[in-house]
């Protein structure tokens, strides 16, 4: 093996994450360039060919992210998301607190199931309305919408991208995922909430001037679609009930997701066209586009080579290893987008486990990293990005800096305890 | 016909250093939805209408949540005021770019424009480009329509 291929397909990776970085091209353009450059790189250098650049896309990742997309296509213009804000808004009288939990509470049950992003773009416009018929600030519902959705995310197999990614690499079941993440999660969780209710007491400690107005939102007229809302979220429940078990009748949690669109499909019968319209075409793209162009580093040997320099590490102790990756996925993440950074460490972890190093724990602590360090940053996460576009179009716009001063201290909090309780129930990992 | 024939020669404008506060109680004492802003040369610069000044007092959701219908109670929007600091800058900071048409130009020339433009008011210029005039969607329409008479 020459070193040559290992050059040019590090140089076309790299090259590719900085522009992701820099933000001046959108990811998916890169993403799409950088794949095909990957290719005629490989085919030139005899690294790499269209087939295995076709075997390297994971079709299991991309079939679960479409199906939960269009089931969220079609729940989107129903009211549903909009019906439990304005339910919350009701049952918290009016007062911050309370308020608070409950937005939080809601966002989070949410976001474990469906796409984070579509729950807060869906939230937080009735989140500023609340906010603005209570006559107080928005800015601690909708910071705490982004980072709790981020952090909720990771506690399922379906949650976040991330999480997709790594219970298909590793073939962690949704239940694996309940039993070894979700504990972790919740108390993190937790930990975020208190943090943020600490962090934001002097907003939350305000009177709202009229809490008697959000009595007077009535949530049935949010819900223009109850019906469709109904079907849809019958179909939901069956494919939660099917995730439970997709092990045990030797299904990927793709072909539940993806029967689960079919049926509600089926049922509904909704404008076609309109869904596919709501379903993230860019998303998907950019992850086939990835999973190529990391393809093309395991090619070339690149992968491999990260691989020894890791296992050339063993002599620190396997647990410190892991919290290692904990932090340092973290903090990649807060920098650039997690999803690249989990698919590229994917490979680099089947390579240890290939090489005789016991992996499963190193898998929890890449879904740990890569879901809670999105927290740090005002762009590490597409929800961060949301909740602060949604808020420049108001009077008190979320800043950079302000992000620093309330996500980061959540990131560094939920990494601090997830490390403690990975390095606590290791040994059962 | 043209729009120097239907529209009213008095035009009450404003320079672009009148405090916004100042504006909106011209508006309210003269009871119009439009001041011209001009320059010292009454050249029309820009235009200020009841919209730019109310925009001021919206929420911010509405531009978010497309039906308001549940929100049955606006609460605490209902009483805030923009705060002093915003209504004591300038109109320059908030007045739109100025749409005009000048003396000679046709009813239903002046009429599209109002209607592609979705304005009430159509502020008509001379040759020279000095605010000579306004003409409402009123004016101009009840113009074209008086024509209809001598048709036979």
């Amino acid at each position: 093996m020459t070193l040559f291929p290992v050059i040019v397909s590090s140089l076309i990776f790299a090259g590719c994450l900085a522009l992701i970085f820099s933000e001046k091209v959108n990811r998916s353009i890169v993403a799409i360039a950088g794949s095909v450059l990957m290719i005629g790189a490989g085919k030139i250098f005899g690294f790499y060919s269209e087939e295995a650049a076709v075997s390297a896309i994971d079709f299991n990742t991309l079939g679960l992210l479409m199906g939960m997309m269009i089931l969220v296509a079609m729940l989107e213009p129903t009211g549903f998301f909009e019906y439990l804000a304005v339910l919350a808004a009701r049952a918290s009288k009016g007062k911050p607190i309370r308020l608070f939990i409950l937005l939080g509470v809601i966002t989070t049950v949410l976001s474990m199931f469906l796409d984070n992003v579509t729950t807060v773009v869906l939230i937080a416009p009735v989140t500023i309305l609340i906010s603005e018929i209570l006559g107080v600030s928005a800015l601690p519902y909708l910071v705490a919408e982004a980072l709790l959705s981020n952090t909720g995310g990771v506690a399922t197999l379906v949650g976040d991208p991330p999480n997709v990614l790594i219970g298909s690499a590793a073939g962690l079941s949704f239940n694996d995922f309940l039993v070894y993440s979700l504990p972790i999660v919740l108390v993190s969780w937790a930990g975020a909430l208190l943090l943020l209710q600490y962090l934001f007491k002097k907003e939350l400690s305000k009177r709202p001037r009229r809490s008697k107005a959000v009595m007077k939102l009535n949530p049935a007229e949010t819900f223009n679609q109850p019906e469709t809302a109904r079907k849809v979220l019958i179909v939901l429940g069956g494919a939660v009930l099917f995730f439970f078990v997709h092990h045990l009748l030797h299904i990927q949690p793709s072909f539940v997701a993806l029967s689960a669109a079919a049926v509600a499909l089926i049922w509904v019968q909704p404008d076609i066209h309109e869904v596919l319209k709501k379903v993230e075409w860019s998303v998907l793209l950019f992850f086939g586009a990835l999973f190529i162009m990391v393809g093309g580093l395991e090619h070339s040997g690149a992968l491999e080579m990260v691989v020894g320099v890791f296992e050339s590490m063993s002599a620190i102790p396997p647990v410190l290893f892991g919290v290692i990756i904990i932090w340092v996925v973290a903090i990649l993440s807060a920098i650039v987008d997690n999803v690249p950074i989990t698919i590229a460490l994917i490979p680099v972890i089947k390579g240890l486990g290939e090489a005789g190093m016991d992996v499963t724990p190193l898998w929890w602590a890449l879904a740990f990293g890569a879901g809670f360090g999105g927290n740090g940053t005002i762009i590490g996460s597409t929800a961060n990005i949301i909740v602060a576009t949604l808020s420049e179009k108001t009077r008190t716009p979320i800043t950079a800096a302000l992000w620093m001063k309330r996500g980061l201290p959540v990131m560094l909090t939920t990494c601090a305890i997830a490390s403690i309780l990975y390095a606590i129930i290791y040994r059962w990992l | 016909m043209n729009v120097k024939s239907c529209m009213k020669q008095h035009v009450v404008s404003i320079p672009a250093s009148t405090p916004i506060r100042d504006a909106a109680a011209i508006i309210v004492k003269k009871h119009i939805g439009l001041l011209p802003v001009v320059d010292k040369n009454d050249l029309p610069v820009g235009i200020i209408g009841l919209r730019d000044l109310l925009k001021l007092e919206m929420p911010d959701f509405i531009n978010f949540v497309a039906d308001v219908d549940f929100v049955h109670d606006f609460g605490a929007v209902e009483d805030t005021r923009p705060p002093a600091r915003t209504l004591d800058r300038s109109v320059k900071s908030i007045m739109q770019p100025i749409i005009t048409v000048e003396e000679d130009c046709g009813l239903l020339r002046a009429y599209a424009l109002m209607l592609q433009q979705n304005l009430h008011d159509m502020p008509v210029v001379s040759k020279e480009g000095k605010l000579i005039g306004i003409a409402s969607r009123v004016d101009i329409g009840s113009a074209i329509l008086s024509t209809w008479a001598k048709v036979e």
